[in-house]
């Protein structure tokens, strides 16, 4: 007997064993994305009954109301799994990058020919998710390219339907995760996730391209080469969120890498540190839309907090999956 | 074709001798790149049987090559967004030229010759554009840079040239990237794959699109059937529950057919196809999973599923002059023979993504 079981344990990951994943699956479904997707569904209706109480882009409630919502959305957002990627509805919330500058073509589009879909839900559901959601909301409210095109009171329909879709969407993703919870904390077979490691994939795998995203493309993207640096793409630069959605996104994602690791109190340990320097360097630099991207100084700053997630991203790699008993191939790893 | 095919055979053999063709290294039936156990990439000539005949140095991962039709020379590329690539001799291992992507260009590490072997062309990014370009190069004149075209789309990755010697299939895979930002993919709610067709001096001759419901299948890796058949491996991008078909076949002028296995097998795949290729007879195509860590097999007259392999990491696939080979990241070699997969090596190097055919004719 004792040798059987000696040959069985052979045949698995050694931290695979003996772990149960249930109670770090609920807590992260309870604790983590399910009051995440509630406060999204909160500050999206307060951003939509303020938009049809005022509906000027410079508003100071509205202003607010926008601010508050993004922030909430820019917590969930690398929680990119089951009910948020139903009908694009993470796209349609944030069309980003928008490397063709597709947004600004489809507001234009919208508002030169006073198109009629902004009167009902249904219909400016089914327009271009590039002329939806924050980034569309963004230009309307601080670019100064869509104060004065077309009509004010065409301006103001089109600003509230998008404050509506907003809320809309962000109560459809709210909806589904209520049965979608069970989906993610019973896996078996037959279900979208047929193990527990599988649910666990899941969300490590939110984690690590969580980190990525905001490395390389919220950071990576503005921070261009030292020849051409990109102040113009970083994200949601025209409302000064660049770097604010950096420190929130990091402090999500280390509240989600803490629940993860939470029967490995030493590599909890070492990734709280590694989030706390990378937040703490966020929070020191004073450079909201990242424009000091196009100064040696300015870029030094911020290649050091892109180069602390990267630390993020070495102990996520090497320590947490494996310990989770998440490994990948050589080609299954790569792809491509 | 023919023809000139045997006199450019003879040219080399009589005014180029110092340039040894295929046979001098052991003829290979394929090329792969792979991580050998002393922690070195190399590119290795591999037969059918699971035989290295060479393996030469590389400067870092590799992913694809091309080999030359006659000599016994591979360009070997860097992974993506790489931006050069080595000619190199595979007798003595020394490089014979080295390309370098233009500005603003990156490789996506495939490419193919001309039927004559003297013109180079590669899949790049124009990525300040985000349009996919076919870089051409003169493979007779050091591989000087001659030009580029259009590929069609956004995102092109494999390419063969078809039968005919004047037209290529381009798998547009129609991900847009750039290097600043690593592989993130940057127009997934927009993006639109094609399979194009172009003569050699980039001139569309037919775009083929999926269905729209599909825009997030990309069209990635492709194989070739003598008499015209393309098939193409997809990679999708959209929502994971999903578990769309990742196999496709397309003849000039016709519709495409897209291939699915039942539904558990189907799941399996994690939405990933690595590689793809007929077997030598073309009755059936097969794809591997290294997600999945399985290969899948289909009749191709049908288009019906035949058959499952559970491979671990498998993803290298090609036509032997006998049946199908595959290589994994574990470092197997095997063959499908009848309905079996049989595994003929097992080596101490991880095998990277594709089995490149070497000498096959045109």
């Amino acid at each position: 007997m004792l040798i059987r079981s000696f040959a069985v344990a052979l045949l698995l990951p050694l931290a695979a064993l003996a772990q149960d994943r249930r109670p770090i699956l609920m807590d992260v479904t309870q604790s983590h994305i399910l009051p995440g997707y509630a406060r999204l569904t909160d500050a999206t209706q307060t951003l939509r009954t303020t938009a049809q109480a005022d509906c000027a882009p410079e508003s100071a409630a509205l202003r607010a109301a926008y601010s508050d919502a993004f922030d909430d959305w820019i917590s969930v957002s690398h929680l990119r799994f089951g009910p948020s990627e139903v009908d694009d509805r993470a796209f349609s919330l944030v069309f980003w990058p928008d490397t063709k500058g597709f947004t600004p073509k489809a507001l234009s589009r919208l508002i030169t020919e006073a198109d009629t879909a902004v009167q009902t839900s249904d219909a400016f559901a089914e327009t271009s998710i590039a002329g939806r959601g924050f980034f569309a909301l963004e230009q309307m409210l601080y670019d100064p390219a869509f104060a004065k095109l077309g009509s004010s009171d065409y301006r103001c329909g089109l600003i509230r339907a998008i404050a509506t879709d907003i809320n809309r969407n962000a109560r459809a993703i709210d909806a589904d995760w209520q049965g979608y919870a069970q989906t993610l904390t019973q896996p078996g077979e037959g279900s979208r996730y047929r193990s527990d490691d599988e649910a666990m994939q899941e969300l490590f795998k939110a984690l690590s391209t969580g980190l990525e995203f905001t490395a390389d493309t919220r950071i990576g993207r503005p921070l261009g080469t030292f020849d051409r640096p990109r102040p113009n793409r970083a994200e949601a630069r025209r409302s000064g969120r660049s770097l604010r959605h950096v420190e929130l996104s990091l402090i999500a994602l280390r509240d989600l890498a803490l629940r993860l690791s939470v029967d490995h109190p030493g590599i909890a340990t070492d990734l709280e540190a590694a989030f706390d320097r990378a937040i703490g360097r966020a929070q020191s630099l004073d450079d909201p839309d990242f424009s000091g991207v196009a100064t040696p100084q300015g870029r030094i700053r911020i290649e050091a907090l892109q180069q602390s997630i990267l630390d993020i991203r070495t102990i996520t790699a090497t320590e947490l999956g494996p310990t989770l008993g998440i490994s990948a191939g050589f080609n299954s790893l790569d792809g491509d | 074709m023919t023809n000139r095919r045997q006199f450019l055979k003879g040219l080399a053999a009589a005014s180029l001798a110092p340039v040894p063709g295929w046979s001098a290294v052991g003829a290979p039936d394929f090329m792969s790149a792979a991580l050998f156990p002393d922690g070195s990439y190399r590119l290795a000539g591999l037969t059918a049987t699971g035989d290295v005949t060479f393996t030469l140095p590389l400067p870092g991962r590799g992913h694809a090559a091309a080999a030359h039709p006659f000599y016994a020379q591979a360009v070997a590329f860097a992974r993506r967004p790489g931006t050069f690539a080595l000619v190199i001799d595979c007798a003595t291992g020394a490089e014979f030229a080295r390309l370098t992507a233009p500005k603003d260009h990156h490789f996506y590490g495939h490419g193919t010759f001309s039927a004559d072997g003297t013109l180079l062309f590669t899949t790049e990014n124009s990525f300040e554009a985000g349009q996919g370009m076919i870089g051409v190069w003169d493979a007779a004149n050091s591989y000087a840079r001659l030009g580029a075209f259009s590929s069609g789309g956004i995102g092109p990755h494999d390419m063969v040239l078809m039968p005919d010697g004047k037209t290529f299939a381009i798998a547009n895979g129609g991900v847009e990237t750039h290097p600043d930002t690593g592989r993130t993919k940057l127009n997934l709610p927009t993006m639109r794959p094609n399979l194009t067709y172009s003569n050699l001096d980039g001139t569309i001759l037919e775009q083929v699109e999926l269905p729209l419901p599909l825009h997030k299948n990309s069209i990635r890796h492709l194989a070739l059937h003598q008499d015209g058949l393309i098939a193409f491996a997809l990679q999708w991008q959209g929502d994971v529950a999903e578990h769309p078909p990742l196999v496709g076949l397309h003849r000039r002028g016709g519709p495409v057919r897209l291939l699915n296995a039942p539904e558990a097998q189907q799941a399996a795949l994690q939405g990933y196809a690595g590689s793809i290729a007929f077997s030598p007879d073309g009755a059936s195509v097969a794809i591997t999973s290294p997600r999945g860590g399985t290969l899948h097999r289909f009749d191709v007259e049908s288009g019906a599923f035949t058959d499952a392999f559970a491979l671990e990491d498998v993803c290298g696939l090609g036509a032997g002059p006998s049946g199908l080979t595959f290589t994994t990241g574990t470092g197997q070699i095997g063959r499908l023979a009848g309905s079996g997969a049989r595994i003929t090596a097992q080596t101490g190097c991880q095998w990277d993504n594709h089995l490149v055919p070497v000498g096959v004719e045109i």
